[in-house]
C-alpha cells in the first residue's frame, strides 16, 4: 500500500504528488524531493541501456527505518516515485512493478488528453482514482 | 461499380489512436480559437456537414442499402451499418419519441473521446458534435430536410 506516490517531470518539477492524509504531510514530500538526487545517479549510472522494461524500473532507491522509497523512470524521463510502508513487508518486488506498469499506463492515458498541455499540474480524475485505489488497496 | 470493385470489404487498417489524436488536436485548436464553446460546436458541427454530404456517396457505394421505407429503418441502418463501417461500434437507438420522429443514438465507447476529460471551462463544449454534423449533412443529401441531430 503506497503512502505517496509522485510524479516528477523531466525537469525535475513535480506534476502530480499526493500523499494519504497524515499529520506530517511535508515529509513526505521532502522525501520524494531527495529521492531525485537518487534516481538521476542511477539513470547516469546506466547510461544508454535504458530501452527495456526492467531498466525502466528503478527498484528501491532508499529505505528509511520507517518507509521504502521506490522509483520508476520513463523513456521520456518523466520519473514516477512511490513511498511505501515498511512495516508492509508483505509487499513484493513485482507488486511494485505492477503498481508502477499501472502508474505509466494512466500518466499515458493523461497524456492523450487532448485538453492537456504537456508540462501543466495533472489534473485528471481517472488519474486521481486510479492513485486512490493503489493507495488504499489492503495488500 | 468500380468502386465497389476495388474496395470490396476491403477496411484500411489505422490506428485507431491516430485518429483519436486527430480529432482531439482539432477540437482544442478550435476552442483556442474561438474561445467560446458555442461557435467550437457550430463549426464542428459546420465540418461534419460538410463530411456528411460527401461521405453519403461513399456510404451508398460501399453498403448497397437500398432505399429505406420507414424512418425506423434508417435508424438501424445509421447504427448498425453506418457507424460499424466507419468507425467499428454499434451505438444503441433508445428514447423513441412518441410521435416517432425522433431518437437517441447511444454511442458506449466512442473511440473519438478515448483518454479525453473534459476540463471545466469547457463545459458547454459538444466534444462529438463533429458526428452530428455527419448525420445531418448525410440524412440531407438523401432527401430528410426536417432532420436535427443533437447531443
Amino acid at each position: 500500500m503506497a503512502v505517496c506516490v509522485a510524479v516528477i517531470a523531466k525537469e525535475n518539477y513535480p506534476l502530480y504528488i499526493r500523499s494519504i492524509p497524515t499529520e506530517n504531510e511535508l515529509k513526505f514530500h521532502y522525501m520524494v524531493h531527495t529521492s531525485l538526487d537518487v534516481v538521476d545517479e542511477k539513470i547516469s549510472a546506466m547510461g544508454k541501456a535504458l530501452v527495456d522494461q526492467r531498466e525502466l524500473y528503478l527498484g528501491l532507491l532508499y529505505p528509511t527505518e520507517d518507509y521504502k522509497v521506490y522509483g520508476y523512470v520513463t523513456n521520456s524521463k518523466v520519473k514516477f516515485v512511490m513511498v511505501v510502508d515498511s512495516s508492509n513487508t508483505a509487499l513484493r518486488d513485482n507488486e511494485i512493478r505492477s503498481m508502477f506498469r499501472k502508474l505509466h499506463n494512466s500518466y499515458t492515458d493523461v497524456m492523450c488528453n487532448p485538453f492537456y498541455n504537456p508540462g501543466d499540474r495533472i489534473q485528471s480524475r481517472a488519474f486521481d482514482g486510479m492513485v486512490t485505489s493503489m493507495m488504499i488497496q489492503v495488500c | 461499380m468500380s468502386r465497389q470493385a476495388n474496395r470490396g470489404t476491403e477496411s484500411k487498417k489505422m490506428s485507431s489512436e491516430l485518429f483519436t489524436l486527430t480529432y482531439g488536436a482539432l477540437v482544442t485548436q478550435l476552442c483556442k480559437d474561438y474561445e467560446n464553446d458555442e461557435d467550437v460546436n457550430k463549426q464542428l458541427d459546420k465540418m461534419g456537414y460538410n463530411i456528411g454530404v460527401r461521405l453519403i456517396e461513399d456510404f451508398l457505394a460501399r453498403s448497397n442499402v437500398g432505399r429505406c421505407h420507414d424512418f425506423l429503418e434508417t435508424a438501424d441502418v445509421i447504427a448498425k451499418v453506418a457507424f460499424k463501417m466507419y468507425l467499428g461500434i454499434t451505438p444503441s437507438i433508445t428514447n423513441w419519441s412518441p410521435a416517432g420522429d425522433e431518437f437517441s443514438l447511444i454511442l458506449e465507447n466512442n473511440p473519438l473521446v478515448d483518454f479525453v476529460e473534459l476540463p471545466d471551462n469547457h463545459s458547454s463544449l459538444i466534444y462529438s458534435n463533429l458526428l452530428c454534423g455527419v448525420l445531418r449533412g448525410a440524412l440531407e443529401m438523401i432527401r430528410k430536410p426536417r432532420c436535427t441531430a443533437d447531443t
